[in-house]
């Protein structure tokens, strides 16, 4: 048996396994190498061993980046995994014209960004957009949103929340596999619906947050877009995010080795996240018994 | 599968060191000549350019062309055929990339055509990208300007008319006089009167970008000021003259109100929403932009006005403000994409010149009375085309910075712009922000781009 | 261990497919209700804006305060966008690719979380770590290599550079559709495969007879996503393709909102045709997300 899961496990991870060596592993060596060059695109690299790595330590705008994309992830991450689940639960009831709201839901994550570019440029507006007039009737003061140097990264995590659909999509695909028989089991106890959600749904659902988690955090220390078509890194480098500085080193000044530098920095801190949380999962991940082993 | 993995591996890590072998797309085999040429646009010069190719197809039999429309992340591809010597024959190139690509020879030089193709030696000076002495490595693609783009309705309304002709260019404190007139909140009243509120203003009377350089630019040279120093090494952004003029800027939105802050246009680029809407819908007046607004303009059918940028000592404005053309080298048919360089912004066979959209290169379009006429007398030029533009950008222009100051890409988005962005929220003074800036930009200084004659 | 249960179909015993047992309370009804009213403003604003865009003039697009009715109604909007480049032609070459992109993504992607989840094997959790690593580097550095990898192919101008990655489970970015499989199949009852293996059931068995079809609500998420993916993928299709016959819909748009000038009408109203198929997919797709396939039979 041993031997059969063996070589039935090396055969059916060998899409994958090939697919890596050939498409993946080749690319990230080169860029590892070109880390360690001076490498204009158009002129020839020449080896620079760790002078890009240094000069980033010297790099101001480096630490800005670093910093703003932090924060943003702190930020998106926990709100965007609170509202996907809260609304995921919402559209697993059963209510008249489910796949209407569900669709509905799912809506902002299919309009093409630069259509919601200029919906959001209105909604962060100071003098007639849409947040400042509620906050106006509501008698609070307003805001300068994404063109105040301290509002934009927070604008930018408000706006990130309506990204939600797909982190929702797995949730809610997640809810359909909570076994019935343990909501009947809190319930012949006497367990209302706090505790079916607090002693079933929530522990059920952890291996599905910890992906939603993992990916959330991975991807949004890479967020670029919203920097890109929103505020071009700015007021000031307020959103200067750090792929969207890596991106410009690369494509702009044409700097592949520096940004090759920093994106294999950007790997290793990612690196070093999702392996703790990886490590952390163990603590409250629940798998099925044999899943741990 | 793995061995033949490693060996494109090693082969990854070698690419950049093989740099000069032939690149181009040539395929051409038994006189048959294959040209790539490289664009971006919209799919109105998108529809404009390939009819320049097939009329030059049909004007050269045996050469074919095949368009390479790339409509947005130009610089990403580029750099990705640059590096990957899959370079087209010719085409439009990035303003700062192209002295880049110059300085590395990747670029013909153009300067051994000229004799050939004398078209190509009789541009406006200020078109020519040169690298290094007797190295011209591109042109400018077509010739694009700065003015004062006015709603005809809204001036009229106030009383308010913008002068067409250098001579009577207004002053700063001209323009800011009228900007009053044509400031508007929604209960009628002007930035001058009590009870005005900048909140709710309906119409805005002027909008000059603090970002786009090319904007402000003009109104700098005019005031005595520049950029840098004569070596070009040194920042002169903290001079007297040009506080004084980023400080006029500031005043517009915090002291007289009567120009938009940061996103009170609804903006964040240069373009939500593009000039032509902003004067239709009358959220602004008067709006500083280039003449290619001109095709638009007409498009959305705004009722507009043409007027010269405001002057402080003489009068000047960014010119040359476009992006650069140029020929590949290394392609097997050099000799034929030079031609079609020469041929590409040609106004005979292009009517983006008539459209408005461009303004051409060749000096005789802004001399010689019949040639200007063959380009600017039509429905889509109105009758002060002639004065605020074609004069104007012949006897006042100024190369855009973009053009002359090395490394000014990057000068421009790791420190300038984030300056400039600190000075339209008004928290700072011109003064203050200025003098903190230009030691920060001298250190990334390094001279300006060589200039001769041809 | 008990025989394991068939599974069962949902709603056959009339009950709903929900979280709880009994139908929420009357005000409890009331509630979810007033929850979905107001989570559906804000969710439905973005299309709302973009479909009154695409029936307006430009100018009236940015009128501010802004307009919610357009006047008049540009219809010729959609005509012109749609006409003014050949969309049926991207229109096909799109489909192609992401139907191409989905079947090797959800066949490869699936295989491989099955044994990196449900089968023992040394070194597998090195090399899904390993695997993992491969999306954590921004992409923008490893572009030019892998450009240089398909020039040298001679794949450069065909759709082989966006769809062959996906065979291979999806190669770099697929990585997260093998996780997110491995997650879901974690957490089906492992006496489900002991109990086929003890009947002689070979691993491939179990995979396509026990383990996908308990997992359809995950599979239709890969699906979904794959083909959102691909449809709205710009990049690839933009650096790989050269010759406009094979341009996709997305390098389509993007021709709307070039460097200098954007034609807002077009884009929006071609933005809003581009996504309605999508739209239409995640309508049908989603019925699949109730408990179908539900465990109710297992009991520990």
């Amino acid at each position: 048996m041993r031997r059969l899961e063996t070589r039935w496990g090396i055969l059916m991870a060998l899409p994958a396994i090939l697919g890596f060596l050939i498409f993946t592993i080749g690319p990230m060596a080169a860029s590892a190498f070109f880390s360690f060059t001076d490498w204009t695109i158009g002129a020839s690299p020449s080896f620079i061993g760790l002078d890009n790595y240094t000069a980033m330590v010297g790099d101001e705008l480096f630490w800005k980046s670093l910093t703003a994309t932090t924060y943003y992830t702190l930020g998106s991450v926990p709100l965007v995994l609170i509202v996907s689940f809260a609304v995921a639960m919402l559209l697993n009831q059963k209510v008249r014209g489910l796949s209407a709201w569900r669709t509905i839901f799912y809506l902002p994550t299919l309009v093409p960004a630069i259509a919601n570019v200029v919906l959001w440029i209105w909604i962060f507006n100071p003098d007639f957009g849409l947040l400042n007039s509620l906050l106006r009737q509501g008698g609070l003061p307003d805001s300068q949103w994404i063109y105040g140097e301290s509002t934009a990264v927070p604008s930018l995590i408000i706006m990130s929340t309506w990204g939600f659909g797909n982190t929702m999509v797995i949730f809610l695909a997640g809810l359909q596999g909570v076994p019935r028989h343990l909501y009947e089991a809190v319930s012949i106890d006497g367990g209302g619906a706090w505790r079916r959600f607090w002693h079933v749904t929530l522990p059920m659902m952890t291996p599905t947050i910890f992906y939603n988690l993992v990916v959330g955090v991975v991807g949004t220390f890479q967020v670029f877009n919203q920097a890109y078509v929103m505020t071009e890194g700015g007021p000031n480098h307020a959103t200067l995010f750090y792929v969207y500085y890596l991106f410009r080193k690369a494509f702009t000044e044409s700097e592949m080795g520096y940004a090759s530098a920093l994106a294999w920095t950007l790997f290793m801190i990612i690196m070093v996240v999702t392996f703790l949380m990886f490590r952390n999962a163990r603590r409250w991940v629940y798998y099925e018994m044999a899943g741990a082993r | 599968m793995r061995r033949r993995d490693l060996l494109k591996l090693g082969g990854l890590a070698a690419l950049g060191a093989t740099a000069a072998c032939g690149g181009g797309s040539g395929s051409g085999s038994g006189g048959n000549v294959q040209l790539q040429f490289m664009f971006w646009g919209s799919t109105y010069e998108k529809a404009a350019v390939e009819r320049m190719l097939n009329q030059y197809e049909q004007k050269n039999a045996g050469v074919k062309v095949k368009p390479l429309f790339t409509p947005d992340e130009y610089d990403v591809k580029l750099n990705t055929l640059v590096a990957s010597n899959k370079l087209p024959d010719l085409g439009y190139v990035p303003m700062s990339m192209s002295f880049r690509l110059g300085e590395q020879g990747k670029l013909v030089n153009l300067f051994p055509y000229l004799k050939k193709y004398p078209q190509l030696a009789g541009y406006l000076p200020d078109a020519y990208l040169w690298t290094g002495q007797d190295n011209l490595h591109g042109v400018a693609t077509a010739n694009e300007s700065m003015l004062l783009w006015y709603s005809k309705s809204a001036a009229a309304a106030a009383g308010v008319t913008p002068p067409a002709e250098a001579a009577s260019a207004w002053t700063w404190d001209q323009l800011v006089e009228n900007a009053y007139k044509l400031t508007v909140d929604q209960n009628g009243k002007h930035p001058d009167e009590s009870g005005f509120d900048p909140k709710q203003v309906r119409q805005f009377g002027v909008s000059i970008s603090f970002t786009y350089g090319a904007a402000w630019y003009g109104l700098l040279r005019s005031n005595g000021g520049d950029f840098a120093d004569e070596s070009g090494r040194r920042c002169v952004l903290d001079s007297p003259e040009a506080i004084q003029v980023f400080q006029n800027l500031q005043d517009l939105v915090y002291k007289h109100r009567v120009a938009p802050g940061p996103g009170q246009l609804a903006a964040t680029g240069d373009e939500v929403p593009g000039t032509n809407i902003l004067l239709k819908t009358k959220r602004v007046a008067m709006v500083v932009d280039g003449q290619w607004s001109l095709l638009d303009m007409n498009e959305s059918k705004v009722d507009y006005g043409m007027g010269v940028l405001p002057k402080y000592k003489e009068p000047f404005t960014a010119s040359q403000v476009a992006g650069a053309s140029a020929a590949f080298a290394g392609g097997k048919h050099e000799e034929e994409a030079v031609e079609l360089l020469a041929f590409h912004n040609d106004p005979r066979y292009v009517d983006l010149f008539a459209k408005g959209l461009w303004m051409p290169q060749e000096k005789k379009y802004y001399e010689d009375q019949a040639a200007i006429d063959s380009w600017t007398k039509n429905a889509q030029h109105p009758p002060e085309f002639r004065t605020v533009v074609v004069d104007y950008a012949r006897d006042h222009g100024v190369p855009d910075l973009r053009n002359r100051v090395k490394n000014m890409s990057a000068i421009s988005s790791d420190v300038l712009t984030p300056a400039l962005q600190e000075l339209e929220t008004g928290k700072r003074p011109a003064a203050e922000i200025m003098k903190a800036t230009a030691p920060k930009i001298t250190s990334m200084l390094q001279g300006w781009h060589h200039t001769q004659d041809v | 261990m008990t025989a394991v249960a068939a599974p069962e179909k949902a709603g056959s015993r009339g009950v709903a497919p929900t979280q709880g047992l009994r139908k929420p309370r009357r005000y409890g009804r009331i509630l979810l209700y007033v929850a979905l009213v107001l989570g559906a403003i804000p969710t439905l604003l973005p299309f709302v804006w973009l479909v009154r865009s695409a029936l307006m003039q430009d100018a009236q697009m940015f009128v501010s305060p802004p307009e919610w009715i357009p006047s008049p109604f540009q219809w010729s909007n959609f005509g012109e966008a749609l006409t003014s480049q050949p969309f049926g032609r991207y229109f096909v070459n799109t489909l192609v690719i992401a139907v191409i992109s989905v079947l090797g993504t959800v066949l490869t992607c699936s295989v491989a979380a099955f044994s990196f989840s449900r089968l023992r094997w040394r070194g597998r959790d090195v090399v899904f770590a390993l695997l993992l690593s491969g999306v954590m580097l921004p992409y923008a550095v490893t572009l030019i290599p892998t450009f240089v990898m398909w020039q040298e192919l001679g794949a450069l101008d065909t759709i082989a550079p966006l769809t062959v990655p996906s065979w291979f489970a999806g190669a770099g970015g697929g990585v997260f559709n093998i996780f997110l499989l491995r997650q879901f199949f974690l957490t089906i009852p492992f006496e489900l495969d002991e109990a086929a293996y003890i009947d002689g059931a070979s691993p491939w068995r179990v995979f396509w007879t026990i383990v996908m079809p308990l997992s359809k609500p995950a599979i239709i998420v890969v699906t979904i996503f794959t083909f959102i993916g691909t449809w709205n993928d710009f990049l690839g299709p933009l650096l790989y393709l050269q010759s406009e016959e094979n341009y996709t819909l997305s390098l389509g748009l993007a021709s709307f909102q070039s460097m200098y000038l954007t034609q807002w009408g077009y884009l929006m109203a071609a933005s809003a045709a581009v996504i309605a198929p999508i739209i239409a997919l995640f309508f049908f797709l989603q019925r699949y997300f109730i408990e179908g396939v539900t465990l109710t039979g297992i009991k520990n």
